[in-house]
């Protein structure tokens, strides 16, 4: 898709110099803010609390000193947190990838009878849904609140993922299938030997927004679990706010530009499996929002 | 006779349905379950809106009490303030978030060094991955009082005196249309590349021939040809419109800026959630008067659209 992109504008006759000179501005501009910040966080986290409390960091540590990662690694609920939402990734992502393939698959059928009204019901439900006290009685009195399970369960079935799951199976040639069935393959082994080892990038795609959900998830930990079953983004949360202190994050003065460092470095920490792994999976997931923009 | 025979093929056509496909229902059958339960379930239970709730009595309260808790929310003036808020925000983060996208893309698409073309996609898509939490720690640290970049700068370039702008009232919609465009221009754009790569070369190549400049293909060509696009991702928008970044907004909530910051849905998680007696009903009531709002909208702007445009959603 990335090849395809080639500029299909401009000509020899007018070069525009006025629109490239504005075009460049937005683009350095655009790759300026992106990163900044990003900058800010990693400098600060690896600065020693005296430059910290001098204001002379900006965007490169000053004085570097990683005590501010010895701290947290010291400290017992950051682990416990980030097993937490490790946890929740995978199990989420893994219940939530078989589910939405066994839903996918017969209704990417459009011979099955029903299959209409059951598209009819996923589409309406992604305009109008049980707000957030019912979801949250359904969750408790399902007796879930308190349990991994209520990290998980409830969120397991996106349906954009769906559909761009869908559209998949969708796209994929029929005479593959029909090919699987004559050689005696009944429906589940078709899928299962057939379809989805061709659906890879597909499975990545939406496995990757399924991964990231989860991973990026902390209202639920808040509403639904107790403090040992926090995920890390709940317990960053906690931090910056105050809830939770971190070895000495609480204090003033010297130990409040150690609460910045420390703060810094539980956001670089908690972000950096995604910052790592983006580079990556960039890809797929342009890929991904492709599949699903073809309207099923 | 035909009847007859009609008759006679009906119950085996039927075995034959089922022989065929029943493999499929029983795959589906699970996830039907689990969807239903989670997602139609929940829609059920919005009936506590018109009934009482009591404790240990189960999702659906005890007794109807009708439109009371309408009735209620309507001369609440604190769902007033948050329903006036909701829409400020939600219009002024349309107005100003959606189009800046559609410039993005455009622009993106006249560059001529590819690879410069790829960095700033792959460094502008990101943002879209990052934590609400981790986006407003972030902005938090920038922006703090005693520590932070932007106030140090201030005061050493221009001798200003620090300002807390995380919790002032007067920064908090354009912080929070900012950090909207900061985590999503990138990502929103990829629908409007997408759209512009699929544009008929031949039309720009018309259109070059006529002796069009750059500026007037993108007016006269690549605007008018994503213009459907561009309706069909403002019927979705205009349908989230009570749907703020309810994350953020609660990240970013303080005692200071709840003037402007408490919208329907931190209403709803502060009725539900934080006032003394959990008034679930009262808040399910608010919730389920949100939700239906935004189905209309979404019913209303697809037809609009549709009578104007022929794009629709559905």
């Amino acid at each position: 898709m990335i090849r395809t992109l080639k500029p299909r504008t401009g000509g020899i006759r007018d070069k525009s110099p006025l629109l490239d000179i504005l075009i460049y501005v937005v683009m350095f501009l655009m790759l300026l803010v992106c990163v900044t910040p990003f900058l800010y966080i990693i400098a600060m986290s690896l600065s020693s609390s005296e430059a910290i409390l001098n204001g002379r960091v900006s965007l490169w540590p000053v004085g570097f000193s990683v005590e501010a990662y010895t701290q947290i690694f010291n400290y017992p609920n950051f682990f416990r947190a980030y097993r937490n939402t490790i946890f929740y990734t995978v199990a989420g992502t893994a219940i939530s990838l078989t589910l939405m393939v066994m839903f996918a698959y017969p209704l990417s059928k459009s011979r099955l009878k029903g299959q209409k009204f059951v598209m009819k019901l996923v589409v309406f439900s992604m305009f109008f849904s049980g707000g957030l006290i019912p979801n949250y009685l359904l969750i408790s009195n399902l007796k879930l609140t308190g349990t991994p399970l209520a990290m998980i369960l409830p969120f397991a079935i996106n349906q954009f993922n769906l559909i761009i799951l869908i559209n998949f199976f969708r796209s994929l040639p029929e005479e593959l299938e029909e090919a699987a069935r004559i050689d005696g393959l009944n429906y589940g082994g078709t899928l299962v030997r057939i379809l989805l080892p061709l659906s890879a990038a597909a499975l990545a795609t939406i496995g990757l927004y399924t991964a990231v959900f989860f991973w990026n998830d902390w209202f639920y930990g808040l509403i639904y679990l107790n403090n040992e079953q926090y995920p890390v983004m709940l317990l960053l949360r906690n931090i910056v706010n105050g809830t939770t202190m971190v070895g000495e994050a609480g204090g003033v003065g010297e130990r409040a530009s150690v609460a910045i460092a420390v703060k810094s470095a539980v956001i670089i920490s908690s972000t950096l499996p995604i910052i790592l792994l983006y580079p990556f999976l960039q890809q797929y997931f342009v890929k991904g929002i492709m599949v699903g923009a073809v309207k099923g | 006779m035909t009847k007859e025979i009609r008759k006679s093929k009906g119950p085996s056509a039927r075995r034959r349905y089922i022989n065929n496909y029943w493999q499929l229902y029983a795959m589906m059958a699970l996830p039907l379950a689990h969807f239903l339960l989670f997602k139609y379930l929940p829609m059920f239970g919005n009936i506590l809106a018109f009934r009482r709730f009591r404790p240990l009595t189960g999702p659906y309260g005890v007794s109807w009490v009708g439109f009371r808790y309408f009735e209620m929310f309507l001369n609440d003036a604190g769902f007033l303030r948050a329903f006036s808020n909701t829409l400020i925000l939600s219009v002024s983060n349309l107005v100003i978030n959606f189009p800046i996208p559609i410039i993005f893309a455009i622009l993106l698409n006249e560059l001529r060094n590819l690879r410069f073309k790829r960095l700033v996609q792959t460094v502008s898509y990101m943002p879209r991955f990052i934590s609400t939490v981790v986006v407003i720690s972030i902005l938090t640290e920038l922006l703090s009082p005693s520590s932070g970049l932007l106030n140090r700068m201030l005061q050493q370039s221009f001798g200003l005196d620090p300002v807390y702008y995380m919790n002032d009232a007067a920064y908090f919609r354009p912080l929070y249309v900012l950090t909207d465009m900061w985590q999503y221009t990138g990502w929103s754009a990829i629908i409007y590349l997408a759209a512009i790569t699929n544009i008929n070369a031949e039309l720009f190549e018309a259109a070059r021939i006529d002796g069009a400049s750059r500026w007037q293909q993108i007016r006269f060509v690549t605007l008018p040809t994503i213009m459907p696009t561009v309706m069909v991702m403002f019927i979705l928008k205009v349908g989230h419109l009570l749907s703020l970044g309810f994350e953020k907004v609660l990240l970013m909530y303080t005692p200071a800026n709840s003037p402007v910051s408490d919208i329907i849905d931190t209403y709803v998680y502060r009725m539900g959630f934080q006032s003394s007696a959990n008034q679930y009903s009262y808040a399910t009531a608010i919730g389920l008067f949100s939700g239906l709002i935004g189905l209309i909208l979404v019913a209303s702007s697809n037809y609009l659209s549709r009578r104007a445009t022929g794009e629709s959603i559905y």
